[in-house]
């Protein structure tokens, strides 16, 4: 996947057709981080801290199916990916750049998850079983998206694309 | 031991009397990052630029606070401005929480 032009709120990608598989196989997997992960404090001495924290769980149920929305509409937008030579074409706006970054963290954070939120990197190959290599590559599959997308952000074009 | 009677000299100082309402309007919670093994430096970095509108350099320095020392104060800020951080920070699935500052 990569970065052919890039314009105000515009970000044309060039994607290959077993990319596209990849990340339509990504998108199909939103949301995988549990709703129950996320806590507002540590301290239980915050005031109203169980009412805030409920405020909390919906707002990002709220984001997280707005998000689910958007992943549905581009799964189900075929014209978005538009045949080239190379595979596909398709652009992004950079709000677009934004969900689908929190997608694609949403999906690596679940897999880790999903793994037993292991605390050192190496520890996450060792706990690699027939069972769990999906969660392995499932991370490793979103963190190349991921990158692809804040290389573009930082204004990264390949070479003899600048 | 029998005890001995003394006179114990207190501070003049009379403590402040705060009310929930001025407590929580006022700065002192925290927006704390931490660590977690799984989020790539970049993203984090691009994370705090997003949410806070920081430089990168600064984004870099509070990620690497984040990923060396375990986490990192990221702002300090009223109970309603520390909940809307928290908030927008777990929306890109990062580690954070608000934590009251004890100074």
């Amino acid at each position: 996947m990569n970065l052919i032009h890039a314009a105000a709120d515009a970000f044309q990608f060039e994607i290959s057709e077993g990319e596209k598989g990849l990340l339509f196989h990504l998108l199909q997997l939103y949301p995988l981080v549990p709703a129950t992960h996320y806590r507002l404090s540590k301290d239980r001495q915050i005031p109203n801290r169980e009412e805030n924290q409920h405020l909390l769980d919906e707002a990002l149920s709220a984001q997280r199916l707005e998000n689910r929305k958007q992943v549905e509409a581009m799964l189900n937008e075929p014209k978005r990916f538009a045949a080239c030579a190379a595979g596909y074409q398709v652009s992004f706006s950079r709000g677009e750049l934004e969900w689908l970054l929190q997608v694609f963290n949403d999906v690596r954070l679940g897999s880790w998850i999903a793994l037993g939120s292991p605390d050192q990197q190496q520890e996450i190959r060792q706990r690699q079983t027939k069972q769990t290599a999906r969660h392995v590559l499932t991370m490793d599959l979103a963190a190349f998206f991921e990158m692809a997308l804040l290389g573009a952000i930082r204004g990264e074009l390949p070479p003899g694309h600048e | 031991m029998a005890a001995t009677a003394t006179t114990e000299v207190l501070p003049d100082i009379e403590q402040e009397k705060q009310t929930d309402s001025s407590t929580d309007l006022e700065p002192g919670y925290l927006v704390v990052c931490w660590n977690d093994p799984v989020n790539l430096m970049q993203y984090v970095t691009h994370v705090f630029q997003t949410v806070f509108g920081w430089e990168r350099r600064k984004a870099e320095q509070h990620m690497l606070e984040v990923h060396e020392k375990g986490k990192s104060v990221l702002k300090r800020e009223s109970l309603e401005k520390a909940e809307f951080y928290v908030h927008q920070l777990q929306k890109y699935t990062l580690h954070a929480t608000l934590e009251r500052d004890a100074k």
